[in-house]
């Protein structure tokens, strides 16, 4: 997974539309796969850094907890309906945001396309 | 180059004894079929439609931006008014935009919050239309966000609810289509989805009507997009299990605006509600 995010980290910083989104979002975001953590820091719609948990020093503005398999499928070039969004996995019990979810509405487009990264590469056929 | 049949034009009405100054648009001939938008949208969502030569051959399609959407205005006084939409105050609205137009039994298609008051009118004032086509519509849709996120100072609540409400496109949509529909929330004014969703989101009072709809009257079809995470195909379901006669087509490859997000997979489904809705009577 280590490699996915490093992947999607590289698609990020080299997307300027998404970079431009996230211009006012420099945070730490608490990514919960399963039992696996990673903290992502975002500098001004960059990500600067991503780190793997448990650490229970870090502190993050939210969190979004899912599974893999659920990854997998949201990933997906055509997505099932409710693996097709974050707020999909949360409504259908397979992903779940804690903390200041107004940060996270505020920055929402940023986000949503942060996490699909992999499902456009996808698409692409890369 | 090309010029669109779509023709708009203003109508003032009368709407809680204040004047309204109201946006609609129209295209084709034939059976009037009245086209309500969703919450913090408007007539825009519908272009695909009215632009469908297969579609305005045999029928007159009408839409009208609601008050303090697309083109209508807000009402006066509205900077110091909090816009929190009410099913007697969209009832009255829309009743007052169909005598303004001279509207005689229409059929009434909505989508969303249009889909929700359109089986309102199933349940109230069913002797004034010829029949429903309910898209996305459901008995009542409790909110899983907080409505006012959608309006507040420090943050644009047009692209907040673009982003809210890109949960519910397909992944089917064609780009384009699902940039335009999201440009219409992003367009929306301040306050603007909030009070649509008070509505959709808060008035549960279609729940105890909907036995009362008489379909063999007035029939009822509902319209549901697989990929709609706020009017899941099983919220519509319910909804048409409760209502003696309605039907209902799931829509695999659609979502929450389906003809805006994909027009041409939501064109049959269309054809096949318009099907089933009788001529207007005389």
């Amino acid at each position: 997974m280590i490699a996915t995010l490093k992947d999607m980290q590289e698609q990020l910083n080299s997307a300027p539309h998404l970079v431009r989104l996230g211009r006012l979002f420099s945070e730490t975001v608490l990514l919960g796969i399963g039992e696996d953590e990673y903290y992502l820091t975002f500098d001004k719609g960059q990500l600067v850094e991503v780190t793997p948990g448990p650490s229970r020093k870090t502190p993050y503005r939210f969190s979004f907890h899912t599974d893999a398999d659920a990854l997998e499928r949201f990933w997906q070039p055509i997505p099932v309906p409710g693996f097709h969004d974050i707020f999909g996995l949360v409504k259908i019990g397979r992903g779940r945001i804690t903390g200041d979810i107004l940060s996270l509405v505020k920055n929402l487009r940023y986000f949503k396309a942060f996490m699909a990264l992999p499902r456009g590469q996808r698409r692409a056929g890369a | 180059m090309s010029i669109e049949p779509i023709t708009g034009r203003y109508l003032s009405i009368t709407v809680g004894g204040a004047a309204r100054r109201i946006y609609f648009e129209e295209a084709g001939q034939g059976r009037p079929v009245l086209c309500l938008h969703t919450a913090g949208a408007d007539t825009r969502q519908w272009r695909h439609l009215m632009n469908d030569e297969g579609m305005t051959t045999n029928h007159r399609l009408i839409a009208f931006d609601m008050p303090w959407h697309g083109k209508s205005l807000p009402p006066e006084g509205f900077e110091t008014d909090e816009y929190l939409l009410t099913t007697d105050a969209y009832i009255e609205t829309v009743l007052a935009v169909m005598d303004g137009l001279g509207l005689k039994q229409p059929i009434l298609a909505g989508c969303s919050m249009g889909g929700r008051i359109a089986l309102q009118f199933a349940a109230l004032y069913p002797e004034r239309f010829a029949g429903f086509i309910a898209i996305e519509a459901s008995d009542f849709q409790p909110a899983w966000y907080d409505i006012d996120w959608f309006h507040r100072p420090d943050a644009h609540g047009g692209e907040m609810g673009a982003a809210l409400v890109s949960a519910n496109i397909s992944p089917y949509a064609p780009e384009v289509e699902r940039w335009n529909t999201l440009w219409m929330f992003m367009q929306s004014g301040p306050g603007v989805f909030r009070g649509d969703l008070s509505f959709y989101t808060q008035d549960d009072s279609l729940i105890a009507r909907l036995g009362d709809i008489d379909t063999a009257r007035t029939p009822v079809h509902m319209i549901v997009g697989a990929y709609d995470l706020t009017c899941t195909p099983e919220d519509a379901q319910r909804t048409a299990d409760a209502i003696p006669g309605a039907t209902l087509a799931v829509m695999d490859e659609l979502g929450h605006f389906p003809m805006s997000e994909h027009p041409d997979g939501f064109r049959p489904f269309f054809v096949d509600a318009l099907a089933r809705m009788p001529k207007a009577r005389g």
